[in-house]
């Protein structure tokens, strides 16, 4: 018997996945800077900024992926069973207050300037639903209990802390191309992903040990690590998303600094961006339905 | 009210695809949707290896998980336990697809004839199969067997069990406990598939050999 992985939710939800949790993890950044005042609130507008157009280019993808996109609206008509219901509001929100968030701080508006307090309370709330929407990409998938790589409480986690590590990279990138000023924050923003990355690492590998239960997630676990996924997997997600990242961002830390530091964060900045989409692709390819039992027979579903 | 069922009995199934066929017929479903299939397997190493086949079709769940993902309130259930998809409704997320753990939820783009190389469009039957796939179903969305309703409202079977060569299905009313799908279950030890997922099918196997 031959199980095979799903093919309905690929790249296009993968791209949206990624593009949510990175939306949500650098709006969290920037209300964390926020809060640290002086140099940092010019970190702080970067990540609010990327919050909002992120998730909604994010939702972009989602709706390209619709079969009958003309009923997109209808997403969230059912949020005490669904999980795409209570997302799209979770989502939603997120945005609506990402909008205020930016409209009255950065452009057009900037009544938030020097309203600290009204902005940290924005910021606060916002922040929540960030959260959200950075656990919930997780949830969706576990939702769907005959996948059994998905089916587990690893896969919140681990796109949890992917999102932060992604969105903490989206607000160096900006940061050092803008150049000058803000090499000290961007510096301490890097120690912090390294930390990240680190435990995005022992999550991952949590992750693939748990999945060796039942035969399903077995195959799922043999595609990733052997089968056809696997050189995304390793290249895409351990290489260009973990290793390479951690390696430059130790270098731009402890070594170098000024021009060259700049360079360095933007390069592993953009290597672990990629490395986060793909994470994303790698675990929807990997899903795999279980098999139906009868008897002694194992029967594998086709075409899904 | 009666609680739809089946009854397939897996020891007189040869897999003739007979039941993948008549579904078709009965409700014209493009190339790539089998609401009605059958699935083989094999067990045991050559030459103590046995073969078995799995006709499929959809369980109507009493706690059906497409339903319950299903986010825009396309897919209901009929009190007599038949679960629907409504062709407006649905937005086509196919987060029905990836939660029904019997594969029952299926969707296609587009039409696709199976005579490409004929000249001058679909021939009259074709077209009046696509003309009858969209008056209730569509592209993109969802679609699903409903136990052929159409036909049991008029008093007949399902096609899949109408054609059945080797009487391996059997349909009728899982609350009569006098119903013949009722006494099968309990004298020959039917089983649902996978009770794990919670999902409590309305159809029910008879054991292979």
């Amino acid at each position: 018997m031959e199980l095979k992985a799903q093919s309905k939710w690929r790249w296009l939800i993968a791209a949206y996945l990624f593009l949510a949790g990175l939306g949500g993890g650098a709006y969290v950044t920037g209300v964390v800077a926020d809060f640290l005042g002086g140099e940092w609130v010019q970190i702080s507008k970067i990540g609010v900024f990327l919050g909002f157009p992120c998730v909604a280019v994010g939702c972009l993808f989602l709706i390209a992926d619709l079969g009958t996109p003309k009923n997109f609206w209808r997403a969230g008509m059912r949020p005490n069973t669904s999980w795409v219901a209570r997302g799209t509001i979770i989502i939603t929100t997120f945005m609506i207050v990402g909008v205020i968030h930016i409209g009255f701080w950065i452009w057009p508006f900037h009544a938030l300037e020097d309203a600290v307090g009204a902005r940290q309370v924005i910021g606060v709330l916002g922040t929540i639903f960030a959260v959200l929407t950075m656990i919930y990409t997780g949830i969706l998938l576990g939702a769907n209990r005959p996948i059994a790589f998905w089916s587990t409480a690893m896969v919140p986690l681990l796109f949890f802390v992917s999102a932060l590590s992604t969105g903490i990279m989206a607000v160096m990138l900006i940061a050092s191309a803008r150049g000058g000023a803000l090499t000290g924050q961007v510096e301490a923003l890097a120690r912090m992903d390294i930390l990240l990355i680190i435990m995005e690492m022992f999550v991952l590998v949590f992750y693939l040990q748990a999945t060796h239960r039942v035969p399903e997630s077995r195959a799922s676990a043999k595609l990733v690590l052997t089968g056809s996924v696997a050189p995304l997997f390793w290249v895409g997600v351990v290489i260009l998303g973990l290793i390479v990242p951690i390696i430059l961002e130790l270098i731009g830390t402890f070594g170098m600094h000024g021009e060259g530091g700049a360079a360095i964060s933007i390069l592993a900045s953009v290597s672990g961006l990629f490395g986060g989409l793909c994470l994303r692709e790698v675990v929807l390819s990997g899903g795999i339905l279980a098999p139906l039992r009868a008897g002694r027979f194992e029967f594998a579903l086709p075409m899904v | 009210m009666p609680r739809y069922g089946f009854v397939i009995d897996l020891k007189r199934c040869y897999g003739c695809y007979s039941c993948q066929v008549a579904c078709k017929a009965a409700n014209h479903t493009p190339q790539g949707i089998d609401w009605a299939r059958c699935v083989p397997a094999e067990t045991g190493k050559f030459p103590s290896s046995l073969r078995q086949m799995l006709p499929l079709v959809c369980q109507q769940c009493a706690n059906p998980t497409c339903m319950e993902v299903c986010p825009t309130g396309a897919t209901t259930q009929d009190e007599n336990g038949i679960v629907h998809v409504d062709k407006n409704l649905c937005m086509g997320c196919k987060a029905c697809m990836m939660a029904c753990p019997y594969g029952a939820r299926q969707s296609v783009e587009d039409w696709k004839t199976y005579f490409p190389d004929a000249e001058g469009g679909l021939d009259p039957y074709e077209a009046y199969a696509k003309e009858k796939w969209e008056e209730k179903n569509g592209y993109g969305m969802a679609t699903k067997c409903d136990y052929c309703m159409d036909r049991v409202k008029e008093g007949r079977q399902p096609a899949c069990v109408d054609t059945c060569p080797a009487k391996a299905r059997y349909f009728g009313d899982l609350d009569d406990p006098e119903s013949e799908i009722s006494i099968l279950i309990k004298r020959e030890h039917g089983f649902q598939l996978n009770p794990e997922f919670g999902t409590d099918p309305s159809c029910y196997y008879l054991p292979p050999r």
